[in-house]
């Protein structure tokens, strides 16, 4: 920021863009869904936004504040029943708020682009991704050539209409037959120019690494000749000569590691499942930005991602719309990331914007309280562990006693979860060799303390949680609970040990079974250890239920009837019910909203104080931890990795694994005016 | 953030806060919303008011806006009453034939007239309900029982327990029911009842809902709740009654309402090629089978207990269909 030639190129940018005016207008938008019975349901209210172009927006909100149906009310691809009953849209100047699916037809692709959410249902698993690419490139008639395509879309306009077509030089692509050549005739020039030595190897480098056949245009490849060193004419002669468009295969190629697919004239000859998560979502950028659209619209497009995957995708798609100056509309439920990526953040909540403005000074200064809330709750923002409410209203003197009397209870055995060299290997089809899932994983859970478990998805974290559960046989190694071997356990000691060790599973809509009503779920342990009459029962239920800070009439309800966050309580009331001491939390809050996620850690926090619960606390979400845990483990393929207190982790991380996952937390270098 | 400060940004709210002032292009001014036009609820409040609704609390209320269902269930109605209390709608005795009235057109207390033995049509058709109600429930209850209980054993302990019951199942699915039927009750044909009928029709008829509960319990035993389940201390044979089975139920109710038709069907079948029920029984297959002689000169005696068997088949297959909505919303056509 402080750079001179930021702030200039910042001014110009600016200045370029009042220019232009608006890409993308909403002006109080409103979209109606109708339900079965007839009913409108208002997703949007008068919800308004703007896009100029380059620029990156973000629309924030939790599930339901019908930030998803603004934008696909922009790109016309409401859902079912939806559809847009007021308000206006402008793309460019041009009203499309009603406008037909024709018409739609022909924005999408070439003026506006979309990187859906989830990369595993987005790509159709019996094609080649090349041919998906392909796909879009021939919707919008983008395989044939520059002159061809400009006759095309003349006489879609008609002959009077004025069509802007985009520059020949920007369109015309470099070809793999051609690469050779051109490299020979560019150093050749580099000589002829009297570029020597260092400044030579530098500049063949630079172009070996940025002339990508079917990505790199003619425009910068004269431009790149031109900053080498060669005089002006030379270069343009150079790049009219051998930049004369590519093959389709090269274009694919080039737009596949555009996206930052690494070799990617073989990758666009596999499928869809021969892609991770993270490389399909590459594809679909590649897609999306395939035809080159003024505006892209990015739908939560890393949520399904690991945190470090998802800052190496977001970074290299802030590089590549960049450098092609595309604006981009990016949707997210996170506030952090949002602030990180965008310059101008809307903040929508049930259908309506609340607050929109500059994304740091929105974040530094909520003026809505919805936007407070929401600040106040992220957790990527926030810097310390949360107090429970039982200790904030001790002073000194008391918390000192508390300490006092944990101690004494600590003579019993200070680690109430010890696991040892613990090792499991699965079988995989088709393959000789065992694949381990965990390996040789020792760590301990103090008594009263939470202990987190960090990792992405794959690295074992789950698999560990299972065993100390007893719910998977290790391979090896032992798990200790009160200094007992688990493993020695008869089915009466396993019964006693469930009921001390309980657990509180990620899907907080697979967890609770949907015949059973709520009654019958927090019941279902009590009848499971036969403890007490049904009018016992029925008040220990009651109980519960407070203890969650749900109303008791959810007794005679039915888990579809709960959101997400209701069932993660009535979940942790139902892991309650038997009084344990450990509560094995495996990816507890992933599933939840930032608000919601914030309300069921408190929770979890306060019973923990009241009760003195120790928690084991599985989490692909290093931001949590900091608010819940006092120890961490971070877990890498299987392996232990770090293990230290949550403070010298988020301090001093000693491992390079741990620092990028740390560097990965959206939003977590920003600073905040709140203290 | 203190309160104080708080105030002071509300009151120059619109205007940017001084230290971060940057230039913001038109359209992108800061923007608060009115509080009174968003309004703020609770975090994640429960909404008290709605009706509970468990899965067939829900699916009752589907079946109850149905048409398909509203005028199937007033039919099946009729004819389980009908089947129930015959005596209601006839006080004659279907047995008590008179050759004299041979064919003799519809008269008065004959609705239907009479047919080739001189028995009255309208009395056969009213008692032959019975039979083909009875021969319907029985095997369609039975071929639940049956089928469920080997789909879940072969669902829920998998491994070589599947193998082998999967093979078995293969082999029964080769077989055609009808012909099957034939084979078999050929053996007893001098010994028609209708629990050979019943049986028969089960032995060949399991297999489609094996299948079905087969796959059910798979997919429900892998849903969370099993684990969170045994994780509380629960056995597997627990879950397995407990919530596998109560998981599995909804597409094997409806594919037994929607078989429940094929039975009917297939008993008339049999009755009609002289296998099935024992002539003494009334029933429509049998009496259509007697009818099919005089189909040219009198038509009417063949029209009457098929329309009968029409109607109850019809019905069904319409309550299957609502059934299958309401339990299975994903296989609805728009």
């Amino acid at each position: 920021m402080t750079d001179n030639s930021t702030i200039d190129s910042q001014a110009q940018m600016l200045a370029m863009q009042k220019a232009h005016g608006p890409l993308l207008e909403v002006k109080d938008l409103a979209v109606d869904f109708t339900t079965d019975t007839g009913k409108p349901v208002h997703a949007v209210r008068s919800s308004s936004f703007t896009v100029y172009p380059g620029q990156w927006v973000a629309i924030v909100g939790e599930s339901g504040s019908g930030k998803s149906t603004s934008a696909m009310a922009v790109l016309g691809l409401l859902p079912g029943t939806g559809h847009v009953v007021g308000g206006s849209i402008k793309l460019d100047g041009q009203e499309i708020a009603n406008a037909k699916q024709k018409e739609f037809d022909k924005l999408r692709g070439t003026k506006m682009g979309l990187v859906p959410q989830d990369p595993m249902s987005n790509l159709n698993p019996v094609w080649r991704i090349g041919s998906q690419v392909k796909e879009a490139l021939k919707a919008n008639n983008m395989d044939v050539n520059h002159e061809k395509r400009s006759a095309l879309a003349k006489a879609l306009a008609g002959e009077d209409a004025a069509v802007k077509l985009k520059g020949n030089d920007d369109e015309t692509f470099l070809g793999s037959k051609e690469l050779p050549a051109l490299m020979d005739e560019a150093k050749k020039a580099l000589t002829a120019a009297g570029v020597t030595g260092d400044a030579f190897d530098k500049a063949v480098a630079r172009f070996e690494s940025e002339w990508v056949p079917g990505s790199e245009t003619r425009w910068r490849v004269a431009d790149d000749l031109i900053k080498a060193g060669v005089k002006d004419d030379d270069a343009w002669y150079l790049a009219k000569k051998y930049v004369i468009g590519s093959s389709m295969d090269d274009r694919i190629a080039g737009l596949l590691s555009e996206a930052g697919l690494p070799d990617a004239a073989t990758r666009a000859r596999q499928f869809p499942h021969e892609f991770s998560g993270g490389m399909r979502q590459r594809a679909l950028i590649a897609i999306g930005l395939a035809c080159r659209p003024d505006l892209l619209i990015a739908d939560e497009p890393t949520s399904a991602l690991d945190v470090t995957v998802q800052k190496r995708i977001l970074d290299h798609l802030h590089y590549l719309t960049d450098s092609l100056g595309t604006a981009v509309l990016f949707i997210t439920h996170d506030l952090g990331l949002a602030a990180e990526r965008a310059q101008h953040i809307v903040v929508m909540y049930k259908g309506q914007v609340v607050e929109s403005g500059p994304s740091l000074e929105v974040l530094q200064h909520p003026q809505h309280p919805y936007t407070k809330r929401l600040v106040a709750a992220a957790p990527s923002l926030a810097s310390q562990r949360i107090i429970s409410a039982k200790e904030r209203g001790e002073d000194a003197d008391a918390l000192l006693d508390h300490k006092i009397a944990d101690e004494n209870e600590l003579e019993k055995s200070e680690h109430i979860i010890t696991v040892e060299h613990l090792t499991k290997e699965f079988k995989l089809p088709r393959k000789k060799e065992m694949f381990k899932a965990v390996d040789d994983v020792s760590f301990s859970v103090k008594r009263g303390t939470t202990l987190a478990i960090v990792g992405e998805s794959g690295s074992g974290k789950s698999t560990v949680a299972n065993m100390v559960l007893h719910l998977l046989e290790p391979t090896s190694g032992k798990v200790f609970y009160e200094g007992r071997d688990t493993s020695t356990f008869k089915a009466k000691d396993l019964l006693g040990f469930r009921r001390h060790v309980q657990p509180v599973f990620q899907n907080p809509y697979g967890s609770l079974d949907p015949m059973y009503s709520i009654f019958r779920s927090i019941e279902e342990p009590l009848r499971i250890h036969k403890i007490g009459d049904q009018k016992w029962r029925t008040n220990r239920v009651k109980e519960l239920l407070d203890m969650v800070e749900m109303p008791q009439s959810v007794m005679g309800r039915y888990p579809n009837e709960l959101s997400g966050g209701q069932r993660q309580r009535i979940a942790i009331a139902r892991a309650m019910a038997l009084d344990p001491d450990v509560i094995v939390c495996d990816e507890a809050v992933s599933a939840l909203d930032v608000l919601v996620q914030d309300q069921v850690l408190h929770l979890l926090n306060d019973l923990q104080a009241e009760k003195g619960l120790s928690y084991l606390f599985i989490t692909h979400d290093l931001a949590v931890v900091r608010q819940i845990a006092d120890e961490v483990v971070v877990m890498q393929h299987g392996k232990l990795v770090e293990h230290a207190t949550t403070d010298e982790v988020f301090d001093h991380p000693k491992m390079q694994y741990t620092q990028d996952l740390l560097d990965a937390i959206p939003g977590g270098k920003l600073k905040l005016g709140l203290d | 953030m203190t309160n104080e400060n708080l105030d002071n940004q509300l009151d120059n709210s619109g205007e940017p806060t001084p230290e971060y002032f940057m230039e913001t292009l038109p359209g992108q001014d800061r923007y608060v919303a009115p509080l009174d036009e968003t309004p703020l609820q609770d975090v994640d409040s429960v909404d008290e008011s709605a009706p509970a609704a468990s899965m067939w609390a829900d699916a009752w209320r589907t079946l109850r806006r149905n048409p398909l269902f509203i005028i199937s269930g007033i039919v099946i109605l009729f004819i389980i009453i009908v089947a129930i209390a015959p005596g209601l709608f006839t006080k004659q005795d279907p047995n008590s034939c008179d050759l004299a009235n041979s064919l003799s057109p519809a008269s008065n207390g004959h609705p239907f007239g009479y047919d080739m033995q001189g028995c009255d049509v309208y009395t056969r058709v009213v008692y032959g309900t019975r039979t083909s109600l009875s021969v319907g429930v029985l095997s369609t209850l039975l071929v639940v029982f049956v089928g469920t209980l080997i789909g879940a054993v072969a669902g829920f302990f998998g491994g070589w327990v599947d193998a082998v019951l999967s093979r078995i199942t293969d082999i029964f699915f080769a077989l055609p029911m009808l012909l099957g039927a034939i084979v078999v009750l050929q053996m007893f044909k001098t010994s028609k009842s209708i629990w050979k009928v019943v049986l028969v029709l089960a032995l060949f008829g399991w297999v489609g809902v094996c299948r079905i509960a087969r796959s059910a319990v798979l997919e429900a035993k892998n849903l969370e709740f099993n684990t969170a389940s045994t994780a509380l201390g629960s056995t597997p044979t627990r879950n397995l009654f407990r919530h596998i089975l109560p998981n599995s139920l909804a597409p094997i109710i409806v594919i037994g309402t929607t078989s429940l038709a094929s039975y009917i069907v297939a008993e008339a079948t049999l009755s009609f090629l002289g296998v099935g029920l024992p002539t003494t029984t009334v029933s429509w297959g049998g009496d259509i089978s007697s009818a099919q002689v005089n189909l040219q000169t009198d038509p009417l005696v063949l029209f009457y207990p098929s329309a009968a068997l029409a109607i109850t088949v019809l019905a069904f297959i319409m309550m299957g269909d609502a059934v299958k909505d309401a339990l299975d919303p994903k296989s609805r056509t728009a």
